[in-house]
């Protein structure tokens, strides 16, 4: 850990500060507010919620046809055919088609558990700091469990008493990181109560409708939305995880992380199968996360 | 009583968590404890005091904002209605209050015409037509220009936010402004324009003020009656000139002679000494006596009552009553 | 201080009971467990035999009470499947979860916090870039799917480790590195934004301005302050170190109590299932509770603001 600075007794020197904007052409400008890596982040996002909206239309076969004809047959660039661009599975399944299907599927659950995580997190958040007193301590508590326990295991927990059924797992889901809505609307909202905009609009004589809704939910909405992209990869994550244990989404339905649990079964002799699954989650998750930091970069820069 | 505002006895004790020792206990904090003063249409009644002396609980309790334990407000004759209920709600036509900060009292995301205008809109006064034109003559009125309307509240300066504010309380014409505070936040130069706006808009619209402050300067130049508190007490109350010419309760006096002036002759400074005691352990006696220097035995066993000294004000000490009491004690 | 070890001793007992709570609830909202645990078709004989063992007539809150005494007893009913006490085969399985989640452990200290605070240090520097890329894929990658690459990697195409099993030592280093790596890069990542908000305080200004020099700086100032943001993180992984290997002992089909867990999902046995949430919350809370007890002797300023 001995550099230069070292010895000058120096700060860390910040290269990030040396950097003049006007010295550098409109490009350069237009790279600073839309880095290159967020820009293909956007362009991925894209592509992938054009192929969730379109996947009928999209895929060449149906998700669960079978082909035996050309079974566990590999991929255009591992030596297969243009028949079936990613390959086939043991059941001469088309992966293409099932990966579509699977993309389709997995942003579904992500979408709809992110919404209700964040409907719930935010009403608990404001019923707490509306009535403060026993229902705010009772929130605190949950979020108190919430936070201290693992959500994979009381996903599974839940999954293991109640069984499985889609809509079930959807709910689920939309209990993953409720906690982190609940404690950004509570400590925004109280703090408007308290010296701001929203004592004073509830002294003019506003409902409480016209309080939470005119005034406190748009001025922190900015928060919940950085907040929402951030968590909307964990959500694809732990549906992911779960499908891949065979818990989450049921077959004949599939998603990415089914794909994966599937294929690894023939790792040895089509990783294919395995693989692109694999990729688009990690690149799908990836590119939310970095919008997300980019996003509270730009927007929030108090939420860490 | 045709008083616009009526406060008998009022009291707010709140049940504080004691810090220190264990285990925890409850006790009283006696916030207001006793405070007694009526405020007539289009006058202004001035609560002065240092921080924590109970002057913003009163005010919030004026309002209706903040439970109180004991006593009674009569706003209009009648008492008030429980806060957030829809009879209070619609009370907020005829009361309104300004808060100190201006920036954090207007929502930082609507236009502050929009803001203006949304006291009429939740009353459901007037359709959109007459309500945009109320606004720009109450802007007109309060010395904004029209064409603010559609500015941000982080786009205008201190003394423009504090007039949107003030065009937003006043718009609905109440008859009651509680200010709490509202001009320690602005710089000096605006301070004064603010305080000769407001003394024009009571003249002009007959609204009464209760006006909170620590400032004695500005309490001089807008109010009709002051009240000093102390401790959740009032110590003093009468009208400003007397008060300030001739405070007749030491705390008062303190507080009047740490008013800067540009007079060259020599006034003594009263310069009182540490905090207010705490208000969870108000000691017994009169509660000024830990502080002052004319205090005597009978301040430290009992309580002064406020009583009239027959010039027109009220006053809550034992010298003040009987001066040469301390030759007989 | 008393009042602060107090409060928080407090709030752990109250999850606890929230956990159990949660059991209970979801146990009775998922069904009469007579028709669960018999069959449909028995005998209502049997199924009212069973209910009366079972205490299923009495009144909810003394089913409640009942519960809470077994559950102090960590007495969760016997497995369906062994047909042995739950809580004897969920402590079986402990040591072996400990077995990978240990090393894992030392892993991410070893490589995350000095790769965090080396990244902070040379800021902008192309180490950093490159330590910040790889936490971020330690966010984004999922568990299995780094752990199917490995195997693809070591065991299919290279053949050096097997992939499966808990036979020899071997078979541990993937489930180890699997770990240890993820963990590695959120540590990292955690240490790199806390050494940086700590270099950005006055204090650090202060001390390099008073003329120490910055390796001083660093080992004086900076470290013990970043510290306590760290401090959490690692008491969150050592919370779960029993419950951190669910995903990974599952591909690996190594025997410990996430693969346990697992299979008892998947057979509903919910005896195991309730077993291994208890003992994971108390896991989890006790590391909490030890993480803020630390964080409160560390930082007094927890101490004291926890006592307004």
């Amino acid at each position: 850990m001995t550099d230069t600075t070292a010895e000058t007794g120096a700060p860390a020197p910040r290269t990030d500060l040396q950097a003049d904007p006007v010295a550098r052409g409109p490009l350069a400008r237009f790279f600073e507010n839309w880095p290159l890596s967020v820009l293909l982040a956007l362009g991925w996002v894209f592509v992938v919620l054009v192929v969730a909206i379109g996947a009928d239309v999209i895929a060449p076969y149906s998700y669960t046809g079978l082909d035996l004809s050309s079974r566990l047959s590999p991929p255009v660039f591992m030596g297969g055919s243009w028949a079936h661009l990613l390959g086939t599975d043991e059941l001469g399944r088309d992966v293409f088609s099932r990966l579509v299907q699977s993309i389709r599927m997995s942003l579904l659950i992500a979408f709809f558990g992110t919404i209700i995580a964040t409907t719930l997190g935010t009403s608990l958040g404001f019923l707490a700091a509306h009535f403060r007193g026993k229902v705010e301590a009772l929130v605190l508590m949950l979020i108190d469990f919430q936070a201290s326990m693992p959500f994979l295991i009381i996903a599974l927990a839940v999954l293991a008493f109640f069984g499985n059924s889609l809509p079930l797992f959807i709910m689920l889901m939309g209990f993953n990181a409720w906690e982190r809505y609940a404690r950004i609307a509570r400590g925004l909202t109280i703090s408007a109560h308290e010296q701001g905009y929203a004592a004073a609009v509830r002294q003019l004589g506003a409902s409480p409708w016209r309080t939470y809704g005119h005034h406190i939910l748009p001025n922190i909405a900015s928060t919940l939305i950085v907040s929402m992209t951030l968590s909307f990869p964990e959500t694809i994550l732990m549906e992911s995880g779960l499908s891949f244990l065979g818990l989450g989404v049921q077959p004949p339905m599939t998603s990415l992380g089914n794909m994966v649990g599937y294929g690894r079964e023939y790792i040895t002799r089509a990783s294919w199968i395995m693989l692109s699954p694999a990729l688009v989650i990690v690149l799908t998750t990836l590119s939310i996360s970095m919008i997300g930091d980019w996003l509270r970069d730009r927007l929030d820069p108090t939420l860490q | 009583m045709n008083d616009l505002l009526q406060v008998d006895d009022l009291a707010c004790h709140f049940s504080v968590r004691r810090d220190h020792g264990f285990p925890a206990r409850r006790v009283p904090l006696k916030a207001v404890d006793g405070v007694s003063f009526s405020l007539a249409a289009g006058r202004t009644l001035a609560l002065v005091g240092e921080s924590g002396c109970g002057k913003s609980t009163t005010a919030k309790a004026v309002l209706g904002l903040t439970h109180k334990t004991g006593g009674d407000v009569l706003f209009k004759g009648a008492p008030l209605p429980k806060a957030g209920t829809r009879e209070w709600r619609r009370q907020r036509q005829d009361m309104q209050l300004v808060f100190q900060d201006p920036l954090a009292a207007l929502d930082r995301r609507l236009p502050i015409g929009r803001q203006i205008e949304e006291p009429l809109h939740i009353h459901g006064v007037d359709d959109k037509a007459q309500r945009r034109e109320t606004v720009t003559r109450i802007m007109t009125a309060i010395g904004l220009k029209p064409h603010q309307a559609a500015s941000f509240p982080h786009e205008l300066s201190g003394g423009q936010r504090q007039r949107a504010v003030l065009a937003r309380a006043l718009v609905l014409e109440p008859s009651l402004l509680v200010l709490d505070e509202p001009i320690s936040a602005l710089d000096v130069s605006i301070q004064a324009q603010v305080i000769n706006l407001l003394v024009e808009l009571q003249e002009r619209l007959g609204v009464a003020y209760l006006f909170i402050s620590h400032d004695l300067k500005v309490v001089r130049q807008i109010s009709h009656e002051v009240a000093v508190m102390y401790l959740g007490r009032i110590v003093e109350h009468g009208d400003p000139e007397t008060i300030f010419t001739a405070p007749a309760h030491p705390y008062t006096r303190a507080l009047v002679s740490a008013i800067p002036t540009v007079r060259t002759t020599k006034r003594e400074r009263i310069i009182l000494s540490g905090d207010p005691p705490n208000p969870i352990d108000t000691p017994p006696g009169c509660p000024f006596h830990t502080r002052c220097a004319q205090a005597f035995e009978r301040c430290r066993i009992e309580r002064p009552e406020l009583a009239s000294t027959g010039d027109g004000r009220t006053v809550a000490c034992h010298l003040a009553h009987a001066p040469d009491v301390r030759a007989v004690a | 201080m008393i009042r602060f070890i107090l409060s928080r001793g407090l709030r752990a007992v109250v999850t606890i009971f929230l956990v159990v709570t949660f059991a209970f609830i979801v146990l009775r909202l998922s069904g009469d467990p007579a028709m669960q645990i018999l069959s449909v078709d028995a005998p209502p004989e049997a199924i009212a035999a069973f209910r009366n063992e079972w205490g299923l007539n009495q009144p909810i809150w003394q089913q409640f009470l009942d519960y809470l005494l077994n559950v102090l007893h960590g007495n969760f009913g016997d497995s369906m499947r062994e047909g042995r006490p739950a809580m004897d085969i969920v402590l079986e399985h402990v040591g072996a979860t400990l077995m990978i989640t240990l090393p894992a452990l030392a892993l991410k200290i070893v490589i995350g916090i000095p790769a965090g605070i080396y990244a902070a240090l040379h800021r902008n520097s192309l180490a950093d870039r490159m330590t910040m890329m790889i936490s971020v894929a330690g966010f984004t990658v999922p568990s299995f799917v780094l752990a199917l690459v490995l195997v693809l990697i070591f065991s299919v195409h290279l053949g050096w480790l097997p992939s499966t099993g808990n036979a020899t030592w071997k078979h541990a280093i993937l489930p180890i590195v699997t770990l240890g790596t993820a963990g590695a890069a959120i540590l990292a990542r955690f240490t790199r934004s806390a050494m940086l908000e700590v270099l950005g305080q006055s204090y650090i200004r202060a001390a390099s301005a008073k003329g120490l020099i910055w390796r001083q700086v660093v080992t004086g100032h900076a470290l013990p302050n970043a510290a306590i943001p760290t401090v959490t993180i690692v008491g969150f992984m050592i919370g779960s170190l029993i419950a951190g290997a669910v995903v990974v002992e599952s591909v690996f089909s190594w025997p410990g109590i996430g693969y346990l867990l697992i299979s008892a999902v998947a057979n509903r046995d919910l005896a195991i299932v309730q077993s291994i949430l208890l003992l994971i919350a108390l896991c989890m809370v006790c590391a909490n509770l030890v993480v803020d007890l630390l964080y409160g002797w560390i930082d007094p300023r927890v101490r004291l603001r926890s006592a307004h």
